[in-house]
């Protein structure tokens, strides 16, 4: 670390990368945090974390027990043992004695994305619900046709302000805050829906895993899923090899084709929006559109339409911050990641465990070193993303995990399960660290006899 | 290298034979050695952890148990085994206390249940030590505490609650002490003055006796001669013992009131003074009080006043008196007093104080002062001894306590006096048993507070009435005698009880109820009757109440007689006027025959008017004095009846109860 610290000195290495390789090793030596708990207010296992993206600051927490609440992730409410252990306990809780709380468990628990004024969650009682976080009331609440399995916002949505429900019913809901009702629905899985996640770039994109193993693309601002994944159609190495491109659109030519069609649409729509800014008749738009999405629609090819990406229900999706991949987790206990590009399973062995199947997992990423941290029943297991490999097995809950949750702001790992803690795992070794172990003496080799 | 291994070799061995046994604890030896060679380095801390995390996979209770004995042993000590061990706190867990559905605990049970046991004691305890610096720790103790609901031990909340009672219970002690050290310090004085009094006294006594004996023969220079005579010692010893033997002085008839003054002093001064002597020094060198001088002084002045005791002991043992067995009597008792007295505190030692001067005055004012003083001026004329100061206290005192006595209430006796007027709590708790309670845990400390105790000691009286003489009726009886039921107030055979004398006569004047009776009764002579209280009024010059109201009643009774005379007299002339006028008014009628209807008519109508006149001139003579008279005697008659109106109310009561 000195040495780093000495050749930004020196100016031999920019301040990006110097920062990047100082989170690098913070983030390879995660540890459970031994200065730092959550108090949970949870009576119930645990279903969702989520830090706010604004701040990095705020951890909204749902649990099973239908409450949620929000701590602060970097201010302690008090301190134990002379000021060695940092207590948080939570500084905003709704539950069932609420009275607009929710009857039955909270699968999922999510931030408004554009700030930390508003939150949703999504209950087993049908309810989704959308909270003020100041008053904590009810500002809005839409009624689903059955039990949400999990909500998500898009983070880059600029036009939108669109809710993604997944329930046990096969139709994928999209509800307006804006307008307190549901606009779209998306219909096309054939089994419940267990995790949905928004692309991470374009605000129109909505990737959602179903119990019928299905992954399913959509675009919004069209009808239909405009690509459904296969586990059987691979891509051998993270990227689709450039020069056998012909080749291998040749040979997996229905994935292949609807790629095409996509690049060919994406052509067409800035051609489209690039000459005619004057006319700028939506109308015509929409008919260009209709006409490619008629020809395209997977739905027709039915062969397609029933692929699935894992044998079993999709219990977690998690998009990589660049956009380019995609991760899903199965009750085959298998991670696979997926080229969104071309839509390819590529492949990669990844070394898990025993996964939980009949739950929704949540999974996490970090950029650089490039992990996921993947629940594996009672530990989460920290694996290369492009190498499989496990680096780090973090071990502390005694029931299995539900939910990973990473802090890129702070570089902690916060997790959570059916044991009811929230653990903090924090970067150890460090010179705080340290010091904090020079001042408790207590800890020491004690062979007085 | 070789030699490492060799020593890695022997940790292992070392702890296999050590878990072999079927015993319930390690061999100290054998776990003496393991700790020693664990020591000697890192490696071999990483072994045994290794070796002993093997061993806890064993499918057996007995060599989990002592495996986990060794565990905790090296764990208490050795921070690297601490860092290997808690890795897989987990495993370590679920392999000793058996959480795991999957993983039941093996096969002995009556070892596995100790063995569980045990776990969750070690993992209090090591959570208590290193919880801080080992989330694992942290994490695991709470979830098997609030998640799987184990009972554990609670050492620490244990150990604070014990010193938490310790400590109270020596604040109270040494509260207790001070209050004590205050109630000293007031009765210091009177307590030393006492004791030098009955010092004095002693001394004085003995002065006389030894004086006594003294008088007959002058030993002192006999002696003196039979020493030259007498050269062996063994004769020489005899003669001592029997000189010194003549020495002690018999007791006789003339002398045997000082002897027993002395007795009773000696007894008082060793059962009682020494004994708060003693107590007071006790107290003195255990109480922890801010003026350190004041305590040092009254010491000293303790152990002087106990010296002093001593000597005058010692010189009455002297001088020949045994006390021995009153000795062991009054001290076996006193042991037991000492004993109640240190084991409630205050409340034992309050009454002490409050009766102390009672016992005093009464000893002073009874037996041993008053034949002290009687004693001395009878058995020796020429020492006039009187102690004036104890004199002027007693009957200064005396008559303290006779006020005192006059105004105290008269209470039964019971256990609630022996802690009269105290102020302090008492425990609920501390009955001297030292017995289970059953009930579950006991509050030792629970005191009732002195208020509380006050209301609880509170004697209810029952109001007794005064039984006072109810006087017989004393009316005289037909067959003679004079009857002799006793009523509050009317006799139902005689009437109204008034006092009567010897022969039953009343003495009194007749009651209100006889005058207004009489008044009625003898409305036609009202003439004379009026003049009666105008008599009265005027003849009531006489002091003398009774000679008044016997010549009263004379004077009635005659009038009464004159009264009955002057009656038939008046009707008998009446009687033969009325005759004559009839006759008369016949012959005139009978004459004159026109007129004779008219005139008789008349005649009657006349006469009649006139009897009507009478008629109502005798009515009227009732005067407004009558009907004051009338009216008060009617409200005295309801007075008098209560019982039937009682009855009335309660009809009436009764029908409004029915018309509900």
């Amino acid at each position: 670390m000195w040495k780093d610290i000495q050749s930004r000195e020196t100016g031999r290495i920019r301040s990006n990368t110097f920062a990047n390789r100082f989170k690098s090793r913070r983030i390879s030596s995660l540890q459970l945090s031994n200065r730092k708990d959550f108090v949970s207010p949870h009576r119930g296992s645990i279903n969702s974390l989520q830090v706010d993206l604004t701040e990095g600051r705020y951890l909204l927490s749902g649990a099973s027990d239908a409450s949620a609440a929000v701590f602060d992730v970097q201010q302690a409410t008090d301190y134990e043992a002379s000021g060695v252990i940092a207590k948080h306990k939570c500084i905003l809780s709704v539950d069932k004695q609420h009275e607009n709380g929710h009857k039955f468990a909270i699968s999922s628990a999510i931030w408004y994305p554009i700030d930390t004024g508003m939150f949703i969650t999504g209950s087993y009682d049908h309810y989704i619900k959308v909270w003020d976080t100041n008053t904590a009331q009810v500002v809005r609440d839409f009624k689903m046709p059955g039990k949400v399995y999990r909500t998500a916002m898009s983070s880059l949505a600029t036009s939108h302000t669109l809710i993604a429900a997944v329930t046990e019913d096969v139709q994928v809901r999209l509800c307006d805050i804006v307008s307190g009702a549901a606009a779209h629905t998306l219909s096309g899985h054939r089994d419940g829906v267990m995790s949905v996640e928004w692309s991470t770039s374009s605000e129109w994109v909505l990737y959602t895993g179903g119990c019928d193993g299905a992954i399913r693309f959509w675009d919004i601002r069209q009808a239909g899923c405009f690509r459904v994944l296969d586990q059987s159609v691979t891509q051998l190495g993270i990227r689709p090899p450039i020069l056998k491109h012909t080749v291998v659109s040749k040979k997996v030519s229905a994935a292949k084709s609807s790629l095409g069609g996509q690049n060919r649409l994406k052509t067409l729509q800035s051609r489209h929006t690039g000459s005619q800014i004057i006319k700028g008749s939506s109308s015509a738009k929409s008919s260009v559109e209709k006409s490619r999405q008629k020809r395209l629609h997977p739905g027709m090819l039915s062969t397609l339409d029933r692929a699935t990406a894992h044998y079993g229900v999709v219990t977690g999706l998690k998009a990589t911050n660049d956009g380019m991949y995609l991760l899903s987790a199965g009750s085959d206990s298998r991670i696979r990641l997926w080229d969104i590009e071309s839509g390819c399973n590529t492949l990669l062995n990844f070394e898990t465990g025993r996964m939980q199947t009949n739950k929704a997992i949540q999974l996490a990423t970090s950029d650089d070193p490039a992990l996921v941290f993947v629940p594996c029943m009672k530990t989460v297991k920290a694996l290369g993303m492009w190498s499989g490999r496990t680096t780090r097995m973090l071990r502390g809950h005694y029931e299995s995990v539900n939910t990973c949750c990473f802090n890129s702001t702070d570089q902690e790992l916060y997790t959570s399960g059916a044991d009811r803690q929230i653990l903090v795992w924090s970067p150890g070794g460090t010179v705080e660290g340290e010091m904090v172990q020079d001042e408790v003496a207590e800890d020491e080799d004690n062979w007085s006899d | 290298m070789a030699e490492r291994d060799d020593i890695g070799g022997k940790v292992m061995a070392l702890i296999e034979k050590a878990t072999k046994s079927t015993a319930q604890e390690v061999d100290p030896r054998l776990l003496k050695a393991i700790k020693s060679t664990v020591r000697y380095s890192d490696s071999e801390v990483r072994l045994g952890a290794q070796t002993l995390m093997e061993l806890m996979k064993t499918h057996d209770s007995q060599v989990r148990y002592l495996t986990l004995l060794i565990i905790d042993e090296i764990f208490m000590r050795s921070k690297l085994f601490r860092n290997l061990i808690i890795e897989n706190i987990d495993q370590l867990l679920s392999l000793s206390v058996g959480f795991r559905n999957n993983m039941p605990l093996p096969a002995p049970p009556a070892t596995a249940i100790i063995l569980r046991t045990k776990a969750i004691e070690f993992l209090e305890k090591w959570n208590l030590s290193f919880g801080v610096h080992y989330k694992e720790l942290r994490l695991a103790f709470d979830y098997l505490k609030n998640t799987l609901k184990f009972k554990f031990p609670d050492l620490q909340a244990n150990a604070a609650r014990i010193q938490r009672e310790r400590e109270e219970r020596e604040m109270r002690t040494k509260e207790i002490l001070l209050k004590k050290f205050d109630s000293l310090r007031k009765r210091f004085g009177m307590l030393k003055v006492e004791i030098d009094d009955t010092v004095k006294e002693i001394e004085e006594c003995l002065e006389i006796v030894q004086w006594r004996g003294d008088d007959g023969i002058p030993l002192a220079i006999l002696d003196e001669e039979d020493y030259e005579e007498i050269r062996c010692s063994y004769l020489r010893q005899i003669r001592l013992d029997s000189l010194k033997q003549s020495d002690k002085v018999e007791e006789t008839s003339e002398n045997r009131v000082v002897f027993d003054v002395l007795r009773e002093k000696c007894k008082l001064l060793v059962t009682k003074h020494l004994i708060s002597v003693q107590e007071g020094m006790s107290l003195l060198t255990r109480v922890e009080v801010s003026d350190n001088r004041m305590r040092d002084s009254m010491l000293k002045e303790f152990i002087d006043i106990r010296n002093n005791i001593l000597a005058t002991k010692k010189k009455y043992e002297d001088a020949g008196f045994t006390f021995l067995k009153i000795r062991e009597n009054e001290e076996t008792h006193e042991e037991e007093e000492d004993f109640w007295e240190e084991d409630d505190g205050k409340v034992g030692n309050d009454p002490v104080k409050i009766m102390a001067p009672v016992m005093r005055s009464q000893h002073g004012e009874g037996s041993s002062l008053a034949s002290l003083s009687e004693a001395i001026k009878s058995t020796t004329e020429t020492r006039s001894y009187k102690p004036p100061s104890k004199r002027k206290a007693v009957s200064s005192g005396n008559s303290v306590r006779d006020k005192l006595i006059s105004e105290a209430p008269v209470m039964n006796w019971g256990s609630q006096l022996s802690n009269w007027d105290s102020t302090t709590e008492v425990r609920a708790n501390h009955r001297g048993l030292e017995v289970e309670s059953h009930w579950g845990r006991v509050d030792q400390d629970a005191v009732i507070p002195a208020d509380k105790i006050a209301e609880l000691n509170l004697q209810a009286s029952v109001y007794r009435e005064e039984r006072t003489e109810t006087p017989p009726c004393r009316a005289p009886l037909k067959k003679g005698g004079l009857c002799q039921r006793r009523d509050l107030r009317l006799c139902p055979f005689h009437g109204v009880i008034v006092p009567r004398d010897e022969l039953g006569n009343p003495l009194v004047q007749e009651s209100p109820l006889n005058e207004s009776e009489n008044q009625t009764s003898s409305s036609p002579a009202t003439e004379i009757d009026q003049d009666v209280p105008m008599d009265e009024t005027t003849s009531d010059s006489d002091p003398s109440q009774l000679a008044r109201q016997i010549a009263k009643q004379a004077l009635k009774n005659i009038r009464e007689k004159d009264k009955e005379v002057v009656k038939k007299r008046a009707k008998l002339v009446k009687l033969k006027v009325k005759e004559h006028n009839f006759e008369v008014l016949r012959e005139a009628a009978m004459a004159s025959t026109s007129r004779s209807a008219v005139v008789d008519e008349e005649f009657d109508r006349v006469f009649a008017s006139k009897q009507n006149k009478k008629s109502s001139m005798r009515r009227k003579k009732t005067t407004a004095k009558d009907r004051i008279s009338e009216r008060l005697f009617s409200n005295r008659s309801k007075a008098t009846k209560p019982k039937p109106l009682a009855g009335d109310d309660e009809k009436c009561r009764d029908t409004a109860a029915n018309q509900w």
